[in-house]
């Protein structure tokens, strides 16, 4: 199978769904959601870019190096429920006809959390912490 | 991402989740580079919104790893606890640009790459009472901590803790 290098190649799409998401929580919130799940305090420092609130739990001696294999899989943080996740290789094909290489990180997470909510209307923004329920995908 | 409830199903060894029509961006590079110019016109942080449709079953497979926290530090892997198995899973998915420029579907599976799939608790949800005897050291390193907890790994058992707050491994069989 042949790999489209980039202008858009779902090799790094995919990569990049995983990799975003938790980008995204950090940067901006999720909409409407009153209680806002919070990352974990953990995670990669990657320069230029700063602290990468994920682990990447996975086997020994694998190069670039995963995490130990017993690391926290979650990237919400004050979570307690059902987790799933895996690496994954596929292929895929463009509306041009065009074959891609895929990899996936998509994790699942499901069950209960404290996250933040708005401490007052009058707070400015200020939270506090707050439980909640709800379902969370990263890809 | 927020997902339905009803967007998962658990059953039995299997968790499958169906979405469709996600909304998500695509984005060029990660991570996203602090700025300078763009190449080519095109912002190398541009997110481009998409929506994405997948179908994806994660299968459980062999003994659960019962994990506790090694470590107190706050940023360390091994700061959580659960009950884990071993886990494949694959699945199917289309994605399309919200203009229209792009689209593209495929599939994909974890081809003995690694998967694991359990429950899990981290943060507030931590017992201190849960943190394994031999890192009891509050001002442990956690170097030292993923060093003991990476032994622990394919590891079955199960572990009751005690009043007195001594944990007792007690082994399946």
């Amino acid at each position: 199978m042949r790999v489209v290098p980039m202008r858009i190649s779902l090799l790094l799409l995919f990569l990049l769904f995983a990799l975003i998401t938790p980008l995204q929580a950090q940067i901006d919130p999720i909409p409407n959601l009153t209680i806002q799940p919070i990352p974990i305090r953990g995670g990669d420092i990657i320069p230029p870019y700063g602290l990468f609130n994920q682990f990447f739990p996975g086997p020994p001696n694998q190069t670039p190096p995963f995490y130990p294999a017993n690391s926290d899989p979650n990237g919400i943080g004050n979570f307690r429920g059902v987790a799933a996740m895996g690496y994954t290789f596929g292929s895929a094909t463009d509306n041009h006809g065009n074959p891609y290489g895929v990899v996936t990180d998509i994790r699942v997470y499901q069950g209960e959390y404290v996250g933040g909510e708005t401490a007052s209307a009058n707070s400015g923004g200020a939270t506090k912490s707050a439980p909640s329920r709800g379902t969370f995908v990263e890809i | 991402m927020k997902v339905p409830d009803s967007a998962v199903e658990i059953s039995g060894d299997t968790l499958t989740i169906h979405l469709v029509d996600v909304p998500v961006v695509d984005a060029f590079s990660f991570p996203p580079p602090l700025p300078p110019a763009p190449e080519n016109g095109i912002s190398p942080v541009t997110l481009i919104p998409s929506r994405l449709s997948f179908d994806i079953t994660y299968t459980k497979s062999g003994s659960s790893r019962v994990i506790r926290p090694a470590t107190r530090d706050p940023l360390s892997p091994l700061n959580w606890g659960g009950e884990m198995w071993d886990a494949s899973n694959s699945g199917s998915f289309s994605l399309t640009y919200k203009d229209g420029s792009f689209s593209a579907s495929g599939s994909f599976s974890s081809q003995g790459n690694f998967g694991e799939m359990g429950t899990a608790h981290n943060g507030v949800f931590v017992d201190p009472d849960e943190l394994s005897a031999s890192n009891a050291g509050p001002g442990a390193s956690s170097g030292a901590q993923v060093n003991a907890t990476s032994q622990l790994a394919g590891k079955t058992g199960k572990t009751v803790l005690l009043k007195g707050h001594v944990p007792v491994k007690i082994n399946d069989q």
